[in-house]
């Protein structure tokens, strides 16, 4: 394990921070973009334990809470379940693929846009509908490809450790539990 | 599924989950009262930095949108201030047109010139009126400078006009002193001295000086007297004969001219025009015609 390992998930977190603060609103349509924030928070769950995994889903939920009071508290609900979740699922269907990671992004923007539209109760059923069946589904691909890119162009600092090479994967630790 | 209790999952990962949840829960239900100040607190705090972020981000994306309006915007007024000089000059012809059909009184008809692309549109070109508007064949054709050319042929609403650079047009010229008399015609055929006009058949005893304005006679009946032709600028070569030529710088040049006043009405025998018109002398200099 080389000792710069420990700084590369918090600058590829930081960058992703970053993004959604500032190129986000350039990239289309608010309901489509690429939520960084999200993709942030699934990318740390694929080597964290779902324990770590459900408390960085309620950090964040509750921070983008905060900027819409409008549903607050149903992102909180709806990030900690989709960080459980994705970090529970990545254990058991624990494969190194891309295109497997790129079904989790996928899957957990419409599930975590599906809790909050349903605990939230503000929208009426045919925008949730829309919400569901049209939005969702573009946001989860944009987040999805975004997502794989990142993968991709960092994958020599996101690859997974080997057995020994660190604690703190969700490989080593979901294995051997 | 047992999430406490299988493989994938500690006991501390699932009590973690279960406080998370829980502490989501109460959050959903929190009154407003408490809702909305810690939302205050958290975007006055940990959300802080990056809504800042944000604001200067949108701030960075909405000044570049002003400056690319800023520069759309010089683009469309530098562009429009091409033509700036183009209309001062025509506006300035339309008031002198203006002048002249003041001081002509009536009796012409004024006329938009169509020009052409051609190379020889200065030569002969064709007017906005014709046969309706009262235009008859071998009008008069003139502009606030002076004698621009006559009508060749009339349409229904147009006519061509042939100006005073054509080979074929010939005017009977006076100095406006009556001192001397002759013809004026265009000066070659290529060259710069195409744009020149040359007063032939001047007596050979008679030396005309340079600056000396030349108008139109009267005789012959087309054109009516007191037109400004042009200025004299020197003796055009070696005299051969009994004459003596003299180049002339022309009033006006059919190229510069936008629109035109066409005599449509022939003006009674001895009548002179030529306080109508403004002369320009040799200096370059603009005043109007002092009286006979």
């Amino acid at each position: 394990m080389r000792r710069t390992d420990r700084y590369r998930y918090p600058v590829i977190m930081s960058l992703l921070v970053v993004l959604q603060f500032t190129v986000r609103s350039r990239l289309g349509g608010d309901r489509i973009a690429p939520d960084f924030l999200l993709l942030a928070l699934l990318i740390y769950t694929i080597r964290a334990e779902p324990g770590k995994s459900a408390a960085a889903g309620f950090v964040l939920g509750l921070l983008r809470d905060a900027l819409t009071p409008a549903s607050f508290g149903a992102g909180a609900l709806a990030h900690t379940l989709v960080g459980f979740l994705s970090s529970w699922a990545k254990a058991v269907f624990f494969a190194e693929h891309v295109f497997v990671k790129g079904c989790l992004f996928f899957a957990g923007t419409w599930l975590r846009n599906l809790i909050v539209l349903l605990v939230s109760g503000r929208l009426q059923s045919s925008q949730i509908a829309w919400e569901l069946l049209v939005w969702s589904p573009l946001q989860g691909l944009t987040t999805a490809v975004v997502g794989v890119t990142v993968l991709w162009f960092f994958r020599g600092w996101l690859s997974p450790r080997r057995a020994g090479g660190g604690g703190g994967g969700l490989g080593t630790s979901g294995v051997s539990a | 599924m047992a999430i406490g209790t299988d493989r994938y999952a500690s006991r501390a990962d699932t009590l973690l989950f279960i406080a998370c949840v829980g502490l989501s829960i109460a959050a959903l239900s929190l009154p407003h009262q408490w809702r909305d100040p810690l939302a205050q607190g958290l975007r006055q705090s940990v959300l802080a930095p990056f809504l800042f972020l944000q604001r200067q981000t949108e701030l960075l994306a909405a000044a570049r949108l002003r400056y690319d309006n800023v520069v759309a915007q010089r683009d469309s007024v530098a562009l429009a201030a091409t033509f700036l000089p183009e209309l001062r000059s025509e506006n300035t012809r339309l008031r002198r047109l203006l002048g002249l059909s003041a001081r002509l009184g009536g009796g012409y008809v004024s006329a938009e010139i169509l020009h052409q692309p051609e190379p020889t549109n200065p030569l002969s070109f064709v007017v906005s009126a014709g046969r309706r508007e009262g235009v008859r064949p071998l009008s008069a054709v003139v502009s606030p400078e002076g004698l621009v050319g006559l009508v060749a042929a009339v349409d229904e609403h147009s006519s061509v006009v042939l100006s005073w650079a054509h080979p074929e047009f010939r005017a009977s010229a006076i100095a406006t002193d009556g001192s001397v008399v002759g013809i004026a015609a265009p000066h070659g055929a290529e060259g710069p001295g195409v744009w020149l006009l040359e007063l032939q058949g001047v007596l050979y005893r008679q030396q005309v000086s340079a600056g000396t304005v030349i108008v139109t006679s009267g005789l012959g009946g087309v054109f009516p007297r007191g037109i400004p032709i042009g200025v004299v600028v020197g003796p055009a070569g070696e005299e051969k004969g009994w004459g003596r030529t003299y180049l002339v710088r022309p009033a006006v040049h059919p190229a510069e001219l936008s629109h035109v006043m066409i005599l449509t009405t022939p003006r009674p025998a001895g009548a002179d025009l030529r306080n109508a018109f403004t002369v320009q002398r040799d200096s370059g200099t603009t005043r109007e015609a002092p009286p006979r």
